[in-house]
């Protein structure tokens, strides 16, 4: 391995070394790359791959093909200064290769982290790398690279970056489908809906698995299978399904294995401004309520400010009142809207990259409201935590459609709550159901090839719940197995298009355009070197989390949002220490393995004499 | 126990000391009192003495809006105020609390008292001299520690709260220091076996000497019994060029006499060098123009010396630490106002310092001046890894300098990130160069204080390098904790005096022992002191790269939030870092301790107050075994392995 290019961090502000391009997330996280120097990389060099390979060529992926190069480009760095090199375009990514410093300055972006492309400057336009490309990325950079000015040097590079960038766009195929690397493991069968139940104890006397949306016909944004209360009728459930915004009856997420206090789900209630009713759903609502025993209550934790609520009966939508779901009682849980988030990160991203402003950086910070939000989440989610921890008492979550805030609420109390959902696959079946299998909208809020930057459906909910996790696992270093990397990886392929994982809006859309099939699940990537993500601190605990929502302890996260910044890297030796001294152990712990079986082969050999009494080994 | 609420005698006795004008303070008023059936004792140390006690006191959890408390006896003493409360509850607190045998979790020593306020009809803020109000309904005690504490004399008898409160006021803020604790603490002292280099002798400057391998640097004997300069050490360190006449001759234009002085030198000679500003010629207008070209010229032939202790001659770099560096008075504010941050009335009131958390915690300036002397600590230690040598020039050469000095050292050297380099450092660099300790903690009363938690600033800063190179240090942020707590309770010489001149002269004139901070033997079990160890720790020679910026610098939550029960993360933090590694280190099959004892340690171990935990199986603590004394087992397997 080639460490000479992460040893200067000046010069690595951006990139990653060329060994590890195919291994670490995008091929830029200076963790990535020493954990992948460190444990080595299993992964076949790509580059071998392709035989036509020439000298200046990018390193590619099966199925990656190079679709423009520009030369004598200038990297225009916003911490290290201008770099000369060659610009290459192709179906999956960005590469620039400086030819001009001693160790080889390399910066990877997939294209599925653009969110627009500018050229800047003109033919006449002055001043050094005043003329070139500008590209606006999603996850918290820019990038500038100067043309020479002469022959529209940029614009070959400039219209495959277009067409890449935003495929769908130029009626392109995404990256993941052209993807063809093998993995050992395949994650598509990570995550088992009717296993995952089964885990929880479901079915039982309380609830039952109906396959009333097998073909998506009764909700096309919920999965094919649902957990519900075992009273409930088929007639019924259908009369439900009416009652709530586009199909979202509530269904179960998760149920407590002592008290059966449940965590359900569903979109808003259609009480419109005519205060309609629907005596199947508040019958509905009553089962689920009898389903556990321990309670005669239920809490409707509504994530949408009171008022954005109210403001929904307008648009036929609403909230339980609760002298019609008389058991009920309604906590909103004041979360803003995918508007208010999508400006937060905008600000964030200002306030980020490229420099910071040491001497206003709190208060620069407080004023993008990224950190109040994460708090009014995570103060949610405890409260779910609360309820069915220590009152026992079942909770039903919704927001307008349930697929944003109720995916953040539900995901976050499941994670609190059970333990097997902070391991690494544990986490991964959360993802998997709380998020995918129930519809969050992941091509509309991410925008997946498309050129429409501007699109009012775009919003980072599932950055802002990640974000939340690593608040989570901060406050309790050693109670996840899994390690601030794995979340880095997770976020950045969210939006890499490399895995078929977060393409598209639904179950039903995936399943329908083979997702399965004809893409890579991002989990057999990850899945096929997970020891990088492990933890070494971890240790299995079976207790509920309680953090504690205040903004004393929550934090940016600087090893995510200003991890471009080369002054701004966060180090973590403990991480690194800490995994030299598992090995260790380890070892030592083999060492003693191997000693007893030494010594129970002895004591076998010696058998017969009357010895034997003494030495039953006592461990 | 000697001394039993109430002895008459030592009440007498008292009165007269601390001259109090309420002669009504008795024993028998307590005696005659039958409302509190239970008899609750204060621990007293030797030499210790009951003043005042309340019975039936309320003392109020942190904000929980006056609605949840403890009751039990508060008592001040000439020591503490110590709250003592059913004894089943306080062994509960032990398991999560360092055993100080000091002090316990619910006592606070006088020193450790800031600011007082009486409530009554209002809240009233109380300095010594005001009058206690006769409808006393309760105090409220802020301490230097970020402790807030609220009892309410609500069921006290009548009489209790007035005569508790008085004596709080006339004890808690000695004007003189032999009011000070340790001149009636009798306890017998045996300097412990610690390897601190204490900076007294000769000797121990020697020492330095040969362990930097300096030259060009000579021991004078000038200031011997301070007579040049009474802050200063006695054993100065100068430039081997320069005559002791030329010292005596240049002392006096230098504020405190205090001349240059070498405190490190790097392997390759650059020298860090302390020295004062030069007298300022304000006070003698008539020759000002004359003397402030001799006092110049004092200096400048003072700096060339300097350049000539150099290897190579090189000219010294002087880094001025009165400009852009944050003042005592600055200090102090920005305390106060961290402060208020810590402290919460009620849960409203916390709740609503949350939401604006991060730009009062920026207005508070404290990040930004932790940042500031981490800065001027980086300069300098990149000067000296240039082979520059650096003079650190302060007004009086006392506080910033201490804490620039040692944080450069600490940069520079790995020896002082070691548990005995550290120590030794700070006799160096705070106690031998006389950094006012008494004042600047505010352990006597003056009403114009120049009180300003600089040695805070200091430890604040440590523990940001401890942030950022986690492996690089013996110790970890419990010993830094412990030391901050430990320079509040008056009985360490370490703590309690301005000068070297005035330790001498007080274990010479009134006698008093002199007890080192170090021994922390005289404050701690065994187990609480292994605890110190960074179990991460392992000797590497390298330099540290800090960085400075507000946006890597983080607020020390153990120290300053303690006391906010509200924020104790039950079951993660910090500790359970430790833990884990702790747990790495020992052989297979053996842990620390339990699972469930794992969760029971919350965010502030070992300071957890207010556990409300009461379910806590102590047999499962075996705290012990913090300590990493292994051998047993790993002896164990090595003879199985053996076998």
């Amino acid at each position: 391995m080639d460490r000479k290019t992460m040893s200067s961090e000046l010069l690595n502000s951006d990139s990653c070394n060329l060994h590890n391009a195919s291994s670490d997330s995008l091929g830029s996280d200076s963790m990535s790359s020493s954990l992948t120097s460190k444990v080595g990389n299993e992964n076949v060099e790509p580059a071998e791959a392709v035989p036509t390979v020439r000298p200046d060529d990018p390193p590619l992926l099966p199925g990656e093909k190079v679709q423009g190069v520009a030369r004598e480009v200038t990297y225009v760095c916003p911490y290290s200064g201008p770099a000369r090199g060659v610009l290459s375009v192709t179906n999956y990514k960005l590469h620039f290769r400086s030819l001009d410093r001693d160790t080889p300055y390399v910066i990877e972006v997939p294209l599925g982290v653009v969110n627009r492309v500018e050229k800047v400057g003109g033919q006449l336009s002055r001043g050094e790398n005043s003329y070139g490309i500008e590209i606006f990325c999603k996850d918290m950079r820019n990038l500038k690279f100067g043309h020479k000015q002469e022959n529209h040097s940029r614009r070959n590079v400039f219209e495959k970056l277009q067409q890449y960038a935003f495929p769908l766009s130029h009626k392109l195929p995404l990256f993941a489908f052209e993807y063809t690397e093998r993995f050992p493991e395949n994650g598509w069968n990570v995550y088992e809906p009717i296993a995952e139940l089964k885990r929880m104890g479901v079915p039982n006397d309380m609830w039952k698995i109906t396959k009333i949306n097998e073909n998506y016909t009764i909700c096309d944004s919920y999965p094919p299978i649902w957990a519900v209360p075992s009273q409930v009728t088929e007639e019924d459930l259908r009369q439900v399904v009416q009652f709530r915004s586009r199909g979202r009856a509530p269904v179960l997420s998760w149920i407590h294995p002592e008290s059966q206090a449940t965590i359900t789900r569903a979109s808003q209630p259609l009480v419109g401004l005519g205060a309609k009713r629907s005596c199947e759903d508040e019958g509905y609502i009553q089962l689920i309520i009898e389903a556990n025993a321990q309670s005669h209550k239920l809490f409707i934790m509504d994530a949408r400010p009171s008022a954005n609520a109210i403001a929904n009966k307008a648009k036929g939508g609403g909230y339980e009142p609760e002298d019609t779901y008389q058991n009920a009682e309604l906590i909103f849980l004041d979360i803003h809207n995918i508007h208010a988030m999508r400006e937060s990160l905008r600000k964030l991203k200002e306030l980020c990259f490229p420099n910071i402003d040491e001497s206003k950086w709190l208060s620069g910070i407080e004023s993008t409201y990224w950190l109040k939000y994460i708090k009014c989440i995570l103060a949610g989610a405890c409260r779910i935590v609360d309820k069915v921890e220590n009152h026992k008492t079942s909770v039903l979550v919704h927001c307008s459609d349930g697929w944003d805030r109720t995916s953040q609420l539900t995901a976050l109390a499941m994670l609190m709550l059970d333990p097997y959902y902070r391991t690494l696959k544990g986490f991964e079946v959360l993802i998997e159901k709380e998020w995918l299998s129930f519809g969050h909208k992941f091509h509309l809020r991410i925008g997946h090839g498309s050129d429409n930057h501007s699109d009012a459906d775009r919003s980072p909910i599932f950055l802002q719940f990640i974000d939340c996790v690593w608040q989570v696992t901060q406050m309790f270093p050693n109670a996840f197995e899994f390690n601030e990397f794995f979340l880095i990886n997770i976020i950045d392929h969210m939006y890499s298009c490399r895995f078929g994982t977060f393409l598209f809006n639904s179950d039903r859309e995936r399943t329908n355009e083979g997702v399965k099939q004809k893409t890579v699940s991002l989990w057999s990537y990850l899945n096929s070197s997970i020891d990088l993500y492990r933890n070494p601190l971890y240790h299995p605990q079976p207790h509920v989390l309680e953090p504690i929502a205040s903004m004393r302890y929550i934090q940016l996260w600087k090893g995510y949002y200003c991890r471009w910044n080369p002054s701004m890297r966060p180090q973590d030796p403990i991480y690194q220490r800490t995994r030299e001294l598992l090995v260790l152990k380890e070892q030592l712990e083999k060492n003693q393995e191997d000693c007893r079986k030494e010594l129970r082969s002895r004591i076998s050999r010696s058998i017969g004499s009357p010895s034997r009494l003494v030495a039953s080994p006592k461990h | 126990m000697n001394f039993i609420m109430s002895d008459t005698k030592t009440n007498n006795s008292f009165k007269s000391y601390i001259g109090l004008h309420d002669t009504n303070l008795s024993a028998h008023d307590i005696s005659n009192d039958e409302s509190f059936s239970e008899i609750l004792l204060p621990k007293l140390l030797p030499g210790e003495m009951v003043v005042a006690e309340a019975h039936s006191v309320l003392l109020f959890t942190p904000v929980s809006d006056k609605k949840n408390g403890k009751l039990g006896v508060l008592v001040v003493t000439n020591f503490k105020l110590s709250f003592i409360t059913a004894e089943e509850e306080q062994n509960t607190y032990y398991i999560s609390y360092q055993r100080n045998m000091l002090l316990g979790p619910n006592d606070v020593s006088l020193s450790n008292v800031d600011v007082l306020y009486q409530i009554s009809s209002k809240k009233r803020k109380l300095t010594p001299g005001s009058s206690v109000s006769d409808q006393v309904k309760g105090i409220f005690v802020l301490c230097k520690d970020m402790r807030a504490l609220t009892f309410s004399f609500k069921l006290s008898p009548p009489g209790h709260g007035r005569k508790l409160t008085n004596a709080l006021l006339h004890h808690g803020f000695p004007k003189q220091h032999h009011l000070l604790f340790p001149f009636e603490y009798t306890v017998p002292y045996y300097p412990g076996n610690h390897q601190v280099t204490m900076f007294r002798t000769a000797v121990d400057w020697e020492k330095e000497l040969t362990r930097t391998a300096s030259v060009g640097w000579r021991i004078s004997t000038v200031n011997q019994n301070f007579r040049l300069s009474e802050s200063s050490p006695q054993w100065l360190v100068v430039c081997s060029s320069i005559l002791d006449k030329q010292l005596r001759e240049a002392a006096p234009h230098f504020n405190g006499g205090r001349l240059p002085q070498w405190c490190w030198s790097s392997h390759s000679g650059a020298a860090l060098v302390r020295m004062a500003d030069v007298v300022s010629a304000s006070d003698r207008i008539k020759d000002r123009k004359s003397l402030h070209y001799k006092v110049r010229m004092q200096e400048n032939i003072l700096l060339e010396t300097v350049r000539k202790s150099h290897p190579r001659l090189t000219q010294p770099v002087v880094i001025e630490l009165t400009k852009d560096m944050p003042s005592l008075r600055h200090i102090q504010v920005s305390f106060c106002k961290l402060r208020d941050l810590c402290v919460a009335d009620n849960e409203k009131h916390f709740w609503e310092q949350d939401s604006q958390f991060y730009s009062s915690l920026e207005s508070t300036r404290w990040l930004h001046y932790v940042g500031n002397c981490l800065l001027k600590a980086v300069n300098a230690a990149s000067n000296l890894a240039k082979d520059i040598t650096v003079v650190l020039q302060e007004s009086d050469g006392r506080d910033i300098s201490c804490v620039i000095a040692s944080l450069t050292q600490i940069i520079m050297d790995p020896y002082f990130r070691t548990i005995n380099g550290f120590q030794s450092l700070v006799q160096k660099e705070w106690v031998s160069m006389g950094h006012p300790f008494c004042i600047r903690l505010g352990h006597i009363y003056k009403s114009n204080t120049q009180q300003s938690p600089v040695w805070l600033l200091f430890l604040d800063c440590v523990w940001q390098l401890l942030q950022q190179y986690p492996l690089e240090f013996e110790f970890n942020q419990i010993y830094l904790t412990t030391l901050w707590d430990s320079s509040l309770i008056p009985i360490f010489e370490t703590f309690i005096f301005d000068s070297e001149k005035e330790r001498s002269e007080a274990s010479s004139v009134s006698p008093v022992i002199l007890r080192s901070v170090w021994d922390f033997g005289e404050q701690l079990p065994e187990r609480d002191i292994a605890s110190f160890s960074n179990p991460l720790y392992r000797e590497s020679p390298k330099h540290l790269e800090v960085k400075s910026g507000v946006p890597c610098l983080h607020l020390w939550s153990q120290c300053y939030f303690r006391f906010l029960p509200i924020l104790e993360i039950k079951g993660g933090g910090k500790p359970q870092v430790d833990l884990a590694i702790r747990e790495l280190l020992l052989p297979p099959g053996s842990s620390v301790m339990s699972v469930e004892s794992k969760q029971q340690i919350g965010s502030f171990y070992p300071f957890t107050h207010w556990n409300t935990r009461n379910s806590v199986n102590q047999n499962s603590l075996l705290l012990s075994t913090l300590s990493l004394n292994t051998t047993d087992d790993s002896q164990s397997i090595i003879s199985f392995s053996c076998d």
